[in-house]
C-alpha cells in the first residue's frame, strides 16, 4: 500500500487488507475446489450474502459512484488501493456494483437515461454489459462492422459481437456499432440495447482459461427507439476509451496485489523447503526472482498511483495506462510463472491459487486492448511527438 | 461515564520484528506501525459499553510520537469521541506512561481506565497496574468478560487454572485480555467521519510529568535459533539420549 495516501484513505485500504483476509481468503479453499471439481468458478449464495451485508455494513458499496447518486465517491487514488487488496484472492469478489460502465454512463447518459439506466446500476440494482470486440474486430476498431441504421425514429442494428462479459446477468448491454461512414473512430455509436429486447440474441457461451466465461451476441434487425443512443452520434468512441483508461488502471491495481500474493507464496516456499542441503531462498535464482519481483511491484504501485493522481486532477491519463496495461500484466505474469515454478511440481496443481491467478493474469495481456496494440500506441505517441 | 482509553502504536502485527544492528532495540524504520491488538480490543469493549447506553464518552489517549495521531485517529474511526496525544520523542516506559496517564486521569475524570493487557512490542503488562496503584483505583486484570451494574464493574480474569470473578467499585481500572472481544472493522463512513473528530496535543511537561525513562536497555538480541531435531530409532536409543546428551533424567 502506498504511503503518500491520505490518512483516511490508507486507513480504509487498511480495512479492506482485513476483510480480504478475514473474510475473503478463507473462501478460497472452496473456491478453488469448486473450480478443480469443473464446477463453476464463484462464491455460491450462501457465501456471498453475508458477504453483501457485511459490505453494507462497512459502507463498502458503491465506492466509486458520485454522491449524488449516493456513492462514496472516491478519489482513483483510493480505489486503485483498494483494488490492489482484492488482487490477493482468487476469490471472486468486487465490492458491489460491479460497474464497470458507470463512467462512460455519467460522462454521456441523457437526463431520462441517467434515470432509467445509469440510477439503477449506480444504486446496484441493475448490472450491465459492453459489447465491442467482434470476430472480426477486436483491438483494431477500424474492422467494426456492425452496423445501426436508421429507419424512421428508430435505429436498426444488425451485427455479431464477441467475448462480451456478464452477459446472463446483464439487464442492459452497451452495443458499439458503425452509424456513419468514418473509416476509423469516425462514425461509431453507442447504443443501449435492453435485455430481451427482439433480435438481441445470446449465441453462446466460450469458457475461457482463468474460470471465466464470455459470450456470443447476435443482433439481427435489433430495432431500437432513437432514445438508446447514448452520447453523440457517430462520437461513441471517445466516451468508450474513458470507461477503458480507467479500467487499465484498475487491471494494474489488480495486477499488483496479485504479484505481491504470488510472491508472498513464493517467499514462504523458499524459507521452508530444502533441495540438496540448502533452502531455495539460499539459491542465487530464487533471490534473483524475489528481487525482481520486488521491484517491480514497488515501480508499478509508482505507475498506478501517478496515473491515478493525474486521472483525479482531470489529466488525461491514456498513455499511462497504456503502459500500466503492459508493464503490470506482464509483471504480474512473470512473478506469478516464478511462484508456480519454486513450488515445483505443487505449483502445477489445482490447490493452490496461482495457477489460476496466473491464467487470469494470462488473459489480462489480451483483454481492454493487447500488449502489441498498447506498445504500438505508445510508440505511435512518442514518435508523432516531433515535427 | 466517560470511559479512557489509551492505545499504543507498536509495530503491526504481521511484521516480523527485527532488531537494530547495533544492538539497541528493535527496528521500526520504514516497518509498518497499528494499534496494539488488546488495545484495540479496549476500544472496542468501550464502544460496547456506549452502545448499551452505560459509557456516554470515550476519549482516547496516545502516547509518544506525533505520528500517534494516526493511532488515535483508528481509535476514533472505531468509534472513540475525541483524542488526547501526549507527544514525546523521550523512549516511555510503563511508569513514565502510567504517570502522564494518572495526570490525564485527573482532569479528565473518566469512571473507567480500559487498557490492553499489555503491549505486543515490550510486553511489560505494567502500565495498568501501575496506574491503578497511583490512582489508589481498584483494578481487574487480563479481563474476558466485562458487565457493569451501577456503581460496580464486574471483571472475569483469565487466570492460571481458570476464570476469576471480581467485583471492583467504580471508578477502575481494566486490563484487556485476548477473549474479551473481536473488534470490529471501522467502517468507511466513521472513517471519513473521524477526521472530524478533535485531537488535542500537548506535552509531558504540560501534565507536570518527567517521562525520563528509569531503566536502561543494555542490549537487545534475537532469540537463539532453534538447533534441528535428531530422529532417533527406538527407545532405548531416545532414553540412552536423553540420560548421556540432555541429561535430563
Amino acid at each position: 500500500m502506498p504511503s503518500e495516501l491520505a490518512e483516511e484513505h490508507r486507513m480504509l485500504a487498511d480495512m479492506v487488507a482485513k476483510f480480504v483476509d478475514r473474510e475473503l481468503m478463507p473462501l478460497e479453499k472452496s473456491v478453488l475446489a469448486r473450480e478443480a471439481a469443473g464446477q463453476k468458478y464463484g462464491l455460491t449464495p450462501e457465501e456471498e450474502a453475508p458477504l453483501l451485508a457485511k459490505c453494507r455494513e462497512l459502507g463498502l458499496w458503491a465506492l466509486d459512484v458520485p454522491e449524488e447518486l449516493g456513492g462514496a465517491n472516491l478519489p482513483t487514488v483510493a480505489l486503485m488501493a483498494i483494488n490492489e487488496e482484492l488482487g490477493r484472492t482468487v476469490v471472486p469478489f468486487t465490492f458491489p456494483p460491479d460497474s464497470p460502465n458507470l463512467h462512460m454512463l455519467l460522462a454521456v447518459a441523457s437526463p431520462e437515461q441517467r434515470e432509467k439506466y445509469l440510477k439503477p446500476y449506480a444504486e446496484g440494482r441493475a448490472t450491465s454489459c459492453i459489447a465491442i470486440s467482434e470476430p472480426g474486430a477486436g483491438g483494431d476498431p477500424a474492422g467494426m462492422t456492425t452496423r445501426a441504421v436508421a429507419d424512421g425514429s428508430d435505429w436498426v442494428i444488425n451485427g455479431r459481437k464477441i467475448w462480451v462479459s456478464r452477459v446472463p446477468q446483464a439487464d442492459f448491454v452497451i452495443v458499439m456499432a458503425r452509424t456513419g461512414d468514418g473509416k476509423r473512430h469516425d462514425g461509431i455509436s453507442a447504443f443501449i440495447v435492453e435485455r430481451g429486447t427482439k433480435g438481441f440474441i445470446i449465441e453462446r457461451e466460450i469458457a475461457m482459461i482463468g474460470g471465466r466465461r464470455t459470450y456470443e451476441l447476435v443482433f439481427e434487425d435489433c430495432r431500437v427507439p432513437a432514445s438508446q443512443v447514448l452520447g453523440q452520434l457517430g462520437r461513441g468512441f471517445a466516451p468508450m476509451q474513458l470507461r477503458l483508461t480507467v479500467r487499465r488502471l484498475q487491471m494494474g491495481a489488480w495486477c499488483l496485489g496479485i504479484a505481491r500474493r504470488a510472491l508472498e507464496m513464493l517467499c514462504e516456499q523458499a524459507r521452508n523447503r530444502v533441495t540438496f542441503g540448502a533452502r531455495l531462498a539460499d539459491r542465487q535464482a530464487i533471490q534473483w526472482w524475489v528481487a525482481e519481483a520486488a521491484t517491480q511491484i514497488h515501480a508499478c504501485r509508482l505507475m498506478v498511483m501517478d496515473a491515478a493522481a493525474k486521472h483525479d486532477a482531470g489529466v488525461d491519463v491514456r498513455t499511462e495506462a497504456s503502459m500500466i496495461k503492459v508493464f503490470a500484466t506482464e509483471m504480474a505474469g512473470s512473478v506469478t510463472d516464478h511462484a508456480m515454478q519454486t513450488f515445483g511440481a505443487m505449483g502445477m496443481t489445482k490447490e493452490l491459487p496461482l495457477q489460476l491467478l496466473a491464467q487470469q493474469v494470462r488473459v489480462m495481456r489480451v483483454y481492454e486492448g493487447p500488449s502489441e496494440v498498447h506498445r504500438m500506441a505508445i510508440a505511435r505517441r512518442y514518435l508523432n511527438d516531433r515535427k | 461515564m466517560k470511559i479512557l482509553v489509551p492505545v499504543k502504536r507498536v509495530v503491526d502485527y504481521n511484521v516480523k520484528v527485527r532488531v537494530k544492528t547495533d544492538g539497541t532495540g528493535v527496528e521500526t524504520a520504514g516497518v509498518k506501525m497499528s494499534m496494539n491488538p488488546f488495545d484495540e480490543i479496549a476500544v472496542e469493549e468501550a464502544i460496547r459499553l456506549k452502545e448499551k447506553g452505560i459509557a456516554t464518552e470515550i476519549v482516547a489517549v496516545s502516547l509518544g510520537v506525533a505520528q500517534c495521531a494516526e493511532t488515535l485517529r483508528t481509535a476514533l474511526a472505531m468509534g472513540a469521541d475525541r483524542g488526547i496525544l501526549v507527544e514525546t520523542d523521550v523512549d516511555l516506559q510503563p511508569l513514565a506512561v502510567a504517570k502522564l496517564l494518572a495526570a490525564i486521569v485527573a482532569q479528565e475524570h473518566p469512571g473507567l481506565v480500559i487498557l490492553g493487557k499489555q503491549a505486543i512490542d515490550d510486553d511489560m503488562s505494567a502500565t495498568g497496574q501501575m496506574l491503578a496503584a497511583l490512582l489508589g483505583w481498584p483494578q481487574g486484570t487480563f479481563a474476558s468478560k466485562v458487565a457493569i451494574e451501577g456503581e460496580t464493574i464486574s471483571v472475569t480474569r483469565e487466570v492460571d487454572g481458570g476464570l476469576e470473578t471480581v467485583a471492583l467499585k467504580l471508578p477502575a481500572i481494566v486490563t484487556t485480555d485476548l477473549r474479551l472481544n473481536e473488534p470490529r472493522y471501522a467502517s468507511l463512513p466513521n472513517i471519513m467521519k473521524a477526521r472530524k473528530k478533535p485531537i488535542a496535543t500537548m506535552k509531558p511537561a504540560d501534565l507536570g510529568v518527567d517521562p525520563a525513562p528509569r531503566l536502561v536497555v543494555v542490549s537487545v538480541a534475537e532469540p537463539a535459533k532453534r538447533k534441528a531435531g535428531v530422529k532417533v530409532g527406538s527407545v532405548a536409543e531416545l532414553v540412552a539420549k536423553l540420560r548421556t546428551e540432555a541429561k535430563v533424567i
